[in-house]
């Protein structure tokens, strides 16, 4: 009570209003069909893969193209956490941020170094490498991966509560609470901090900023989201495996992060919905030129690669930061 | 002032229809998901593209031109059969993605001969297979753990288990191969350490043994296979993996000169394929494997002649292999379940139909079906056949000799069982 009312006007109001998202998200999980609770889900697990795109790329200007890789990190040391120790559920998805965030600590040292088409080469390399290292260890599982059973919904929410709802209550938790946190600390003098050095570093090393320790602290803490949306997606489809964690993943979150605005958190959600809708049209393509079962499994990747390019085309800073500059042009 | 009002208007109306459209979808159209008067709606997932495809890819055509048949001669019960194939690519994150997509959004009302040990073990969690209480019929893979009633209590297995088959060829070795140096080549994940356990079981000892990765069959690691059973000196080499994995084994191995005995798992053991895959089916003379049907050439098999009638006319162009007999028998069996389930077919019905009349149905398959309110093992035995030079098959001794046993410490026994006529023209009228 002391903490609520020590805390500023502004806090409050964000945590009253992150309450009120998680309040109408809980009475949406009740009226939908299933297959919307899945989607729900997997929304929330993109929302959470693109604020780390956001806070790595929109705010501290470095380019990764390797997220997919970092969520392969935390997907992994969650099922070894669970599996292996057979602790509770909370305990593998904490295990999922420490591991990725230490791991994109170690890289971040690296990538602090390099900079635009070379840490997004270095980047793209573990996107491609790392997820296929899983393939060579018995006690990763190989091709078939490994197995991420958080259990079923305790027996109080009744028998018609569903596994898929259990993953959507579980994945609405995290996401509100990761954007919650992401939300403050781009606010922070840390944000700040960041949005200089991706100005113009520089005029950010001349005003007394350690540039390359806020990179890799921003890259830290990138990794640790993404992990942790990767720990989510591995409760989603209860596995872990390099097929999960695929190049097209991380291709598809760099194309989310730009159709949302790479630099609004807020847009991240409407990435992810456009992430989820994505193999829904690539259906209904299929379906309506009688592309059957192939054309349906690629369509996705192809859609996500065209709308990646108009959009750097058309709209550099992604058609979410256009729209918000008209309605804001518009409203002064 | 006006345009304030028909914004709000537009906002509201599209509000009411958001909110409408979430509450419509979450209605149930039918008293039974996935059956209508019309229609009866079934899933499968498979691999149509990627490496572990050919082969399995027929499958679900197969299946879709019996049910085609059995539509055109009024259906189940004047109800049409429609088959939804999904393309899993052989893998498991897949896998789960496309059996969501036809429990979720395809709303079928059971699934049909899904693939794949690791695949399924993956979806019957994730899906909640046994929760939901979806019936899963006929699950083209012999992992034994499928075979308990516990924790897949409404999945229905449809080939003999792997422990079951590698029981079967250990004895076999015992009867023939003894006192030879032994090599296998086995898949490291259920399917092939299913087998490597019942091997270990029954005595049986490999001199030489390699382990390969689902997935990492190529020219290339079949070479390293290929030196370590030349270089164990492997005079019977006993191979536990799919079709996909034995192309380039048998294709390297010809190509080093290298000719052991070799012993074919059931499922890797497809001439067609092979040749498809560019293996010379001279290769395949002599080879030895256990057998579930009779060879797909057998026109003097009723069920073979039928099936072979029905691809002519449903599934024009395709050679009809193993894979396309496999893909029919469990359409004809589906049809059956289906059938036993009654004109008015629930899931319940269906699993406690499968369950109590499941083990009378007619199969093409020699060995007696194992389901009943205990058990949902599907055939539970196997003989051992010769291939030729054409990569046909005829059974070793010159006729059928049924080997059947369980998945357990039971023995294997040479059983007498007479399989079920076809039903007449192919088309089931069981009750």
């Amino acid at each position: 009570m002391e903490l609520w009312r020590k805390a500023g006007l502004a806090v409050r109001k964000k945590v009253a209003f992150f309450i009120l998202i998680g309040w109408a998200l809980l009475l949406i999980g009740d009226r939908v069909d299933e297959l919307r609770v899945y989607q729900g889900a997997q929304i929330a697990m993109y929302t959470i893969a693109l604020a780390s795109i956001v806070l790595l790329t929109g705010y501290s200007g470095q380019v990764s193209l390797g997220n997919g890789a970092m969520m392969a990190v935390g997907g992994y040391a969650a099922a070894l956490t669970l599996n292996n120790l057979g602790s509770p559920v909370w305990f593998a998805f904490l295990m999922a941020i420490v591991a990725s965030a230490l791991f994109g600590a170690f890289l971040g040292t690296a990538a602090a170094r390099l900079s635009g088409p070379y840490l997004a080469g270095t980047t793209l390399a573990l996107a491609v490498g790392l997820p296929e290292i899983a393939n060579q260890f018995a006690f990763l599982g190989g091709v078939p991966g490994l197995l991420f059973d958080v259990g079923f919904p305790p027996a109080r929410f009744g028998e018609e509560f569903s596994q898929y709802k259990w993953f959507f209550w579980i994945a609405s938790f995290i996401a509100l609470l990761a954007l919650f946190i992401t939300s403050n600390i781009l606010q922070s003098r840390y944000g700040r901090t960041w949005r200089a050095i991706r100005s113009s570093p520089l005029a950010a090393e001349l005003s007394g900023i350690n540039s390359s320790r806020m990179k890799i602290l921003a890259f830290t803490i990138s990794s640790a989201l993404a992990g942790l949306a990767g720990a989510v997606m591995a409760m989603t489809i209860s596995l872990v495996a390099p097929g999960a964690y695929t190049l097209t993943l991380s291709f598809a979150l760099v194309t989310g992060a730009v159709l949302a605005g790479v630099s609004s958190l807020p847009g991240v959600v409407f990435g992810a919905l456009i992430l989820v809708a994505i193999p829904e049209i690539a259906d209904v393509v299929a379906n309506r030129f009688g592309g059957g079962e192939n054309l349906n499994n690629y369509l996705p990747s192809l859609i996500v690669s065209v709308l990646l390019i108009l959009s750097v085309i058309f709209t550099p800073n992604g058609p979410g930061e256009k729209l918000r500059r008209h309605h804001h042009k518009k409203s002064t | 002032m006006i345009r304030k009002t028909r914004r709000k208007g537009t906002w509201l109306a599209a509000t009411v229809l958001a909110v409408g459209s979430l509450f419509a979808t979450s209605l149930p159209a039918y008293a039974e998901t996935g059956v209508t008067s019309k229609e009866i709606k079934l899933g499968i997932t498979l691999p149509l593209t990627g490496a572990a495809s050919p082969g399995y890819n027929k499958i679900g055509n197969a299946m879709n031109a019996y049910f085609k048949y059995v539509n055109d001669n009024g259906g189940v019960y004047g109800r049409k059969v429609t088959l939804i194939q999904k393309n899993d690519e052989y893998s498991p994150q897949l896998s789960i993605a496309k059996t969501n997509e036809l429990v979720l959004k395809d709303k079928v009302f059971a699934l049909v001969g899904p693939l794949g040990t690791a695949n399924y073990t993956s979806v019957h969690k994730s899906v909640g297979i046994a929760k939901r209480g979806i019936p899963s019929l006929f699950l083209n893979t012999g992992f034994s753990g499928f075979g308990s009633k516990k924790t897949y209590p409404t999945s229905f297995m449809v080939l003999p288990s792997y422990a079951m088959e590698a029981k079967i060829i250990a004895q076999f070795l015992k009867e023939n191969h003894a006192g030879k140096k032994l090599g296998i080549v086995y898949q490291n994940d259920e399917f092939g350490i299913d087998g490597m356990g019942a091997f270990k079981a029954a005595g049986t000892k490999f001199d030489v043994s390699v382990a390969y990765t689902s997935g990492t069959q190529s020219a290339a690691t079949a070479q390293t296979w290929v030196s370590q059973l030349a270089a164990g000196g492997a005079q019977v080499v006993v191979f536990f993996g799919v079709t996909s994995a034995t192309a380039p084994l048998l294709a390297v191995a010809a190509g080093a000169k290298y000719a052991p005995q070799w012993i074919l798992g059931s499922v890797g053991a497809d001439p067609l394929t092979l040749r498809a895959l560019g293996v010379p089916l001279a290769v395949l003379n002599g080879a030895q494997t256990p057998a579930g049907n009779p060879s797909p050439n057998d026109t003097s098999d009723e069920y073979v002649k039928q099936f072979q009638e029905v691809n002519a006319k449903y599934n024009a162009g395709t050679a009809f292999d193993d894979y396309v007999l496999q893909g029919m028998n469990i359409a004809l069996m589906t049809v059956q379940g289906l059938r036993a389930a009654g004109s008015n077919p629930t899931r319940k019905k269906l699993i406690s139909a499968m369950e109590t009349k499941g083990s009378s149905f007619a199969s093409v398959a020699y060995s007696p079906l194992g389901f009943s309110k205990t058990s949902n093992v599907g055939h539970t035995g196997y003989y051992m056949a010769v291939m030729d030079a054409n990569g046909d098959r005829k059974p070793f001794g010159g006729k059928v000799k049924l080997y059947t046993t369980d998945s357990g410490s039971g023995p294997v026994v040479v059983s007498t069982f007479k399989r079920p006529a076809m039903p007449a023209k192919g088309l089931p009228s069981n009750s």
